[in-house]
Protein backbone atom coordinates (compact mmCIF):
# COMPACT_ATOMS: atom_id res chain seq x y z
CA UNK A 1 0.00 0.00 0.00
CA UNK A 2 1.52 3.51 -1.29
CA UNK A 3 2.60 5.81 2.01
CA UNK A 4 -0.18 8.77 2.48
CA UNK A 5 1.23 12.04 2.02
CA UNK A 6 1.17 14.62 5.18
CA UNK A 7 -0.47 17.67 4.75
CA UNK A 8 1.62 20.81 4.76
CA UNK A 9 0.54 22.61 8.62
CA UNK A 10 1.34 25.79 7.34
CA UNK A 11 -1.24 25.82 4.77
CA UNK A 12 -3.48 23.50 6.46
CA UNK A 13 -5.04 26.33 8.84
CA UNK A 14 -8.85 27.37 7.60
CA UNK A 15 -7.62 30.94 7.47
CA UNK A 16 -4.42 30.13 6.08
CA UNK A 17 -5.58 27.88 3.36
CA UNK A 18 -8.35 30.59 2.51
CA UNK A 19 -5.83 33.16 2.22
CA UNK A 20 -3.46 31.29 0.11
CA UNK A 21 -6.68 30.52 -1.88
CA UNK A 22 -7.70 34.15 -2.66
CA UNK A 23 -3.89 35.37 -3.45
CA UNK A 24 -3.66 32.32 -5.87
CA UNK A 25 -6.92 34.19 -7.92
CA UNK A 26 -4.95 37.47 -8.07
CA UNK A 27 -1.80 39.37 -8.90
CA UNK A 28 -1.79 40.79 -5.33
CA UNK A 29 -4.11 42.19 -2.79
CA UNK A 30 -4.94 44.79 -0.18
CA UNK A 31 -4.87 43.99 3.87
CA UNK A 32 -8.35 45.25 3.96
CA UNK A 33 -9.57 43.31 0.88
CA UNK A 34 -8.34 40.11 2.58
CA UNK A 35 -10.01 40.95 5.58
CA UNK A 36 -13.56 41.46 3.53
CA UNK A 37 -13.25 38.65 1.98
CA UNK A 38 -12.23 36.43 4.96
CA UNK A 39 -14.07 38.40 7.61
CA UNK A 40 -11.44 37.73 9.82
CA UNK A 41 -10.41 40.17 12.80
CA UNK A 42 -7.25 42.65 11.90
CA UNK A 43 -4.69 40.79 14.62
CA UNK A 44 -5.61 37.23 13.28
CA UNK A 45 -5.28 38.34 9.89
CA UNK A 46 -1.87 39.71 10.24
CA UNK A 47 -0.58 36.87 12.48
CA UNK A 48 -1.82 34.68 10.14
CA UNK A 49 -0.33 36.50 7.45
CA UNK A 50 3.02 36.84 9.28
CA UNK A 51 2.97 33.03 9.43
CA UNK A 52 2.72 32.67 5.24
CA UNK A 53 5.12 35.10 4.94
CA UNK A 54 7.34 33.45 7.46
CA UNK A 55 7.10 30.77 5.27
CA UNK A 56 7.86 32.49 2.39
CA UNK A 57 4.37 31.61 0.84
CA UNK A 58 3.78 35.58 0.47
CA UNK A 59 5.34 38.48 -0.37
CA UNK A 60 4.37 41.71 1.37
CA UNK A 61 5.17 45.93 0.28
CA UNK A 62 4.06 48.65 2.54
CA UNK A 63 3.34 52.19 0.56
CA UNK A 64 1.83 55.24 1.38
CA UNK A 65 -0.90 56.21 -1.30
CA UNK A 66 -2.22 59.39 -0.52
CA UNK A 67 -0.94 59.64 2.55
CA UNK A 68 -2.66 56.88 3.40
CA UNK A 69 -0.79 53.08 4.70
CA UNK A 70 -1.16 50.26 2.51
CA UNK A 71 0.05 46.82 2.49
CA UNK A 72 0.02 44.77 -0.13
CA UNK A 73 0.33 41.12 -0.43
CA UNK A 74 1.04 38.63 -3.13
CA UNK A 75 1.63 35.31 -3.40
CA UNK A 76 5.53 34.18 -4.08
CA UNK A 77 6.59 30.93 -6.07
CA UNK A 78 7.15 28.83 -3.26
CA UNK A 79 3.62 30.02 -2.31
CA UNK A 80 1.85 28.89 -4.91
CA UNK A 81 3.94 25.48 -5.28
CA UNK A 82 3.22 25.10 -1.74
CA UNK A 83 -0.17 25.19 -2.37
CA UNK A 84 -0.33 23.04 -5.61
CA UNK A 85 1.41 20.10 -3.66
CA UNK A 86 -0.96 20.54 -1.05
CA UNK A 87 -3.69 20.23 -3.18
CA UNK A 88 -2.18 17.03 -4.65
CA UNK A 89 -1.57 15.58 -1.19
CA UNK A 90 -5.33 16.28 -0.16
CA UNK A 91 -6.36 14.63 -3.21
CA UNK A 92 -4.28 11.67 -2.60
CA UNK A 93 -6.00 11.38 1.02
CA UNK A 94 -9.43 12.18 -0.25
CA UNK A 95 -8.95 9.11 -2.78
CA UNK A 96 -7.58 6.67 -0.30
CA UNK A 97 -10.16 7.60 2.14
CA UNK A 98 -13.21 6.33 -0.56
CA UNK B 1 -11.11 12.01 15.12
CA UNK B 2 -13.01 9.28 13.58
CA UNK B 3 -11.84 8.24 9.85
CA UNK B 4 -15.24 9.73 8.96
CA UNK B 5 -14.85 13.01 10.46
CA UNK B 6 -11.40 13.43 8.68
CA UNK B 7 -12.63 12.92 5.44
CA UNK B 8 -15.10 15.33 6.12
CA UNK B 9 -12.54 18.02 7.11
CA UNK B 10 -10.46 17.40 4.05
CA UNK B 11 -13.84 17.82 1.83
CA UNK B 12 -14.38 21.54 3.84
CA UNK B 13 -10.90 22.15 2.96
CA UNK B 14 -10.97 21.36 -0.39
CA UNK B 15 -14.62 23.23 -0.66
CA UNK B 16 -13.22 26.29 1.43
CA UNK B 17 -10.08 26.36 -1.38
CA UNK B 18 -12.83 25.84 -4.11
CA UNK B 19 -15.04 29.00 -2.96
CA UNK B 20 -12.07 31.46 -2.21
CA UNK B 21 -10.37 31.15 -5.26
CA UNK B 22 -13.45 31.79 -7.38
CA UNK B 23 -13.84 34.56 -5.06
CA UNK B 24 -10.40 36.07 -5.56
CA UNK B 25 -11.14 35.39 -9.44
CA UNK B 26 -14.55 37.40 -9.30
CA UNK B 27 -14.49 40.11 -12.15
CA UNK B 28 -13.59 43.26 -10.46
CA UNK B 29 -13.21 45.53 -12.77
CA UNK B 30 -15.68 48.28 -14.46
CA UNK B 31 -15.05 48.76 -18.12
CA UNK B 32 -18.95 49.64 -19.15
CA UNK B 33 -18.27 53.39 -18.82
CA UNK B 34 -15.30 53.23 -21.33
CA UNK B 35 -17.21 51.75 -23.45
CA UNK B 36 -19.70 54.21 -23.44
CA UNK B 37 -17.01 57.23 -22.99
CA UNK B 38 -15.17 55.92 -26.48
CA UNK B 39 -18.21 55.74 -27.99
CA UNK B 40 -19.29 59.34 -27.19
CA UNK B 41 -15.72 60.35 -27.97
CA UNK B 42 -15.91 58.91 -31.42
CA UNK B 43 -19.30 60.58 -32.11
CA UNK B 44 -17.87 63.95 -31.22
CA UNK B 45 -14.03 63.05 -33.28
CA UNK B 46 -16.41 62.31 -36.30
CA UNK B 47 -18.73 65.37 -35.93
CA UNK B 48 -16.00 67.66 -35.23
CA UNK B 49 -13.81 66.40 -38.31
CA UNK B 50 -17.77 66.33 -40.59
CA UNK B 51 -17.06 70.37 -39.45
CA UNK B 52 -13.72 70.85 -41.41
CA UNK B 53 -11.05 69.68 -39.00
CA UNK B 54 -10.33 66.36 -40.19
CA UNK B 55 -6.63 66.36 -39.27
CA UNK B 56 -6.71 67.39 -35.62
CA UNK B 57 -10.47 66.31 -34.66
CA UNK B 58 -9.32 62.87 -34.14
CA UNK B 59 -6.51 63.02 -32.28
CA UNK B 60 -7.16 65.77 -30.15
CA UNK B 61 -10.63 64.03 -29.23
CA UNK B 62 -8.79 60.23 -28.48
CA UNK B 63 -6.14 62.31 -26.71
CA UNK B 64 -8.76 63.42 -24.51
CA UNK B 65 -10.42 60.20 -24.00
CA UNK B 66 -7.44 58.46 -23.12
CA UNK B 67 -6.68 60.74 -20.47
CA UNK B 68 -9.95 60.90 -18.85
CA UNK B 69 -10.10 57.12 -18.94
CA UNK B 70 -6.68 57.53 -17.50
CA UNK B 71 -8.33 59.27 -14.24
CA UNK B 72 -11.23 56.92 -14.23
CA UNK B 73 -9.42 53.82 -13.25
CA UNK B 74 -6.90 55.62 -10.90
CA UNK B 75 -9.36 58.03 -8.98
CA UNK B 76 -9.26 57.38 -5.31
CA UNK B 77 -11.61 54.55 -5.00
CA UNK B 78 -11.01 51.09 -2.55
CA UNK B 79 -9.06 49.21 -4.22
CA UNK B 80 -9.96 45.71 -5.76
CA UNK B 81 -7.19 43.32 -6.61
CA UNK B 82 -6.04 43.12 -10.49
CA UNK B 83 -6.53 39.64 -11.64
CA UNK B 84 -4.33 38.70 -14.79
CA UNK B 85 -7.55 38.77 -17.03
CA UNK B 86 -8.02 42.15 -15.79
CA UNK B 87 -4.15 43.26 -16.87
CA UNK B 88 -4.98 40.90 -20.11
CA UNK B 89 -8.32 42.88 -20.87
CA UNK B 90 -6.43 46.12 -20.63
CA UNK B 91 -3.31 45.61 -22.60
CA UNK B 92 -5.58 44.59 -25.45
CA UNK B 93 -7.08 47.69 -25.58
CA UNK B 94 -3.96 49.94 -24.38
CA UNK B 95 -2.30 48.10 -27.19
CA UNK B 96 -5.14 48.50 -29.76
CA UNK B 97 -5.83 52.06 -28.92
CA UNK B 98 -1.75 53.11 -29.11
CA UNK B 99 -1.45 51.12 -32.75
CA UNK B 100 -4.55 53.27 -33.85
CA UNK B 101 -3.15 56.46 -32.89
CA UNK B 102 0.21 56.05 -34.10
CA UNK B 103 -1.22 54.93 -37.57
CA UNK B 104 -4.14 57.10 -38.22
CA UNK B 105 -2.18 60.52 -36.93
CA UNK B 106 0.91 59.58 -39.04
CA UNK B 107 -1.51 58.50 -42.33
CA UNK B 108 -3.53 61.71 -41.61
CA UNK B 109 -0.40 63.95 -41.21
CA UNK B 110 1.04 62.16 -44.37
CA UNK B 111 -1.74 63.26 -46.55
CA UNK B 112 -3.10 59.37 -47.11
CA UNK B 113 -6.29 59.56 -45.43
CA UNK B 114 -7.57 61.29 -48.84
CA UNK B 115 -10.17 58.55 -49.07
CA UNK B 116 -12.30 58.16 -45.89
CA UNK B 117 -13.59 54.42 -46.27
CA UNK B 118 -9.75 53.74 -45.86
CA UNK B 119 -9.80 55.12 -41.97
CA UNK B 120 -13.38 53.36 -41.42
CA UNK B 121 -12.17 50.42 -42.56
CA UNK B 122 -8.97 50.21 -40.69
CA UNK B 123 -10.42 51.58 -37.65
CA UNK B 124 -13.74 49.10 -37.81
CA UNK B 125 -11.38 46.22 -38.13
CA UNK B 126 -8.93 47.04 -35.65
CA UNK B 127 -11.90 47.57 -32.87
CA UNK B 128 -13.38 44.49 -33.70
CA UNK B 129 -9.57 42.69 -33.22
CA UNK B 130 -9.60 44.06 -29.64
CA UNK B 131 -13.23 43.02 -28.83
CA UNK B 132 -12.49 39.66 -30.64
CA UNK B 133 -9.66 39.36 -28.56
CA UNK B 134 -11.59 40.54 -25.01
CA UNK B 135 -13.86 38.03 -25.94
CA UNK B 136 -12.06 34.97 -26.78
CA UNK B 137 -9.92 35.86 -23.19
CA UNK B 138 -13.07 35.91 -21.32
CA UNK B 139 -15.01 33.45 -22.87
CA UNK B 140 -18.04 36.24 -23.65
CA UNK B 141 -20.36 35.58 -26.43
CA UNK B 142 -22.07 38.72 -26.69
CA UNK B 143 -18.58 40.80 -26.99
CA UNK B 144 -17.58 38.71 -29.90
CA UNK B 145 -20.99 39.65 -31.58
CA UNK B 146 -19.55 43.46 -31.48
CA UNK B 147 -16.61 42.55 -32.89
CA UNK B 148 -18.64 40.77 -35.93
CA UNK B 149 -20.37 43.98 -36.22
CA UNK B 150 -17.24 45.91 -36.40
CA UNK B 151 -15.62 43.50 -38.77
CA UNK B 152 -19.30 44.20 -41.00
CA UNK B 153 -18.63 48.28 -40.88
CA UNK B 154 -14.99 47.52 -42.41
CA UNK B 155 -16.37 45.23 -45.25
CA UNK B 156 -19.23 47.55 -45.80
CA UNK B 157 -16.81 50.74 -45.89
CA UNK B 158 -14.34 48.93 -48.51
CA UNK B 159 -17.25 47.79 -50.60
CA UNK B 160 -20.22 50.77 -50.17
CA UNK B 161 -20.09 54.37 -50.92
CA UNK B 162 -18.76 56.91 -48.29
CA UNK B 163 -22.56 57.36 -47.25
CA UNK B 164 -22.75 53.61 -46.29
CA UNK B 165 -19.49 53.70 -44.91
CA UNK B 166 -20.34 56.59 -42.48
CA UNK B 167 -23.47 54.81 -41.83
CA UNK B 168 -21.95 51.83 -40.90
CA UNK B 169 -19.41 53.07 -38.98
CA UNK B 170 -21.63 55.47 -36.74
CA UNK B 171 -24.20 52.45 -36.53
CA UNK B 172 -21.11 50.21 -34.60
CA UNK B 173 -20.94 53.33 -32.44
CA UNK B 174 -23.96 53.02 -31.73
CA UNK B 175 -24.34 49.02 -30.79
CA UNK B 176 -20.77 48.12 -29.68
CA UNK B 177 -20.10 51.40 -27.82
CA UNK B 178 -22.95 52.91 -26.38
CA UNK B 179 -25.64 50.17 -26.04
CA UNK B 180 -23.34 47.30 -25.36
CA UNK B 181 -21.24 49.53 -23.15
CA UNK B 182 -24.88 50.55 -21.36
CA UNK B 183 -25.70 46.92 -20.85
CA UNK B 184 -22.13 46.15 -19.25
CA UNK B 185 -22.92 48.79 -16.50
CA UNK B 186 -26.02 47.16 -15.46
CA UNK B 187 -24.48 43.39 -15.69
CA UNK B 188 -21.39 45.62 -13.29
CA UNK B 189 -24.06 47.22 -11.28
CA UNK B 190 -26.12 44.03 -10.77
CA UNK B 191 -22.39 41.80 -9.86
CA UNK B 192 -21.74 44.27 -7.31
CA UNK B 193 -25.41 44.73 -5.42
CA UNK B 194 -24.21 40.75 -5.11
CA UNK B 195 -21.21 40.60 -3.85
CA UNK B 196 -22.24 43.59 -1.32
CA UNK B 197 -25.27 41.08 -0.45
CA UNK B 198 -22.72 37.93 0.28
CA UNK B 199 -19.72 40.50 2.30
Amino acid sequence: MPELPELNPVIHGKLRLALLSLLAGVEEAEFTWLRAKTGSTDGNLGAQLMKLEEAGYVAVEKKFVQRKPQTIYRMTDGGREALQEYVQALKQLLGAAI
Amino acid sequence: MSSNDEEMDLKERLDLMQKMIAEGRRKQESWGWTFVLWGIAYYIAFFWAWLGNFVYAWPITMLAAGILTFIGFARPRRRSPETTMGRAIASIWIATGSSMFILFDAMGFGMHLADARVFFAAASAMIGLANAACSLTLRWKAEFICAIVWWAAAVIACFGNLVTAIAAFLAAIFLCQIVFGAYMMVLESRQRRQVASHA
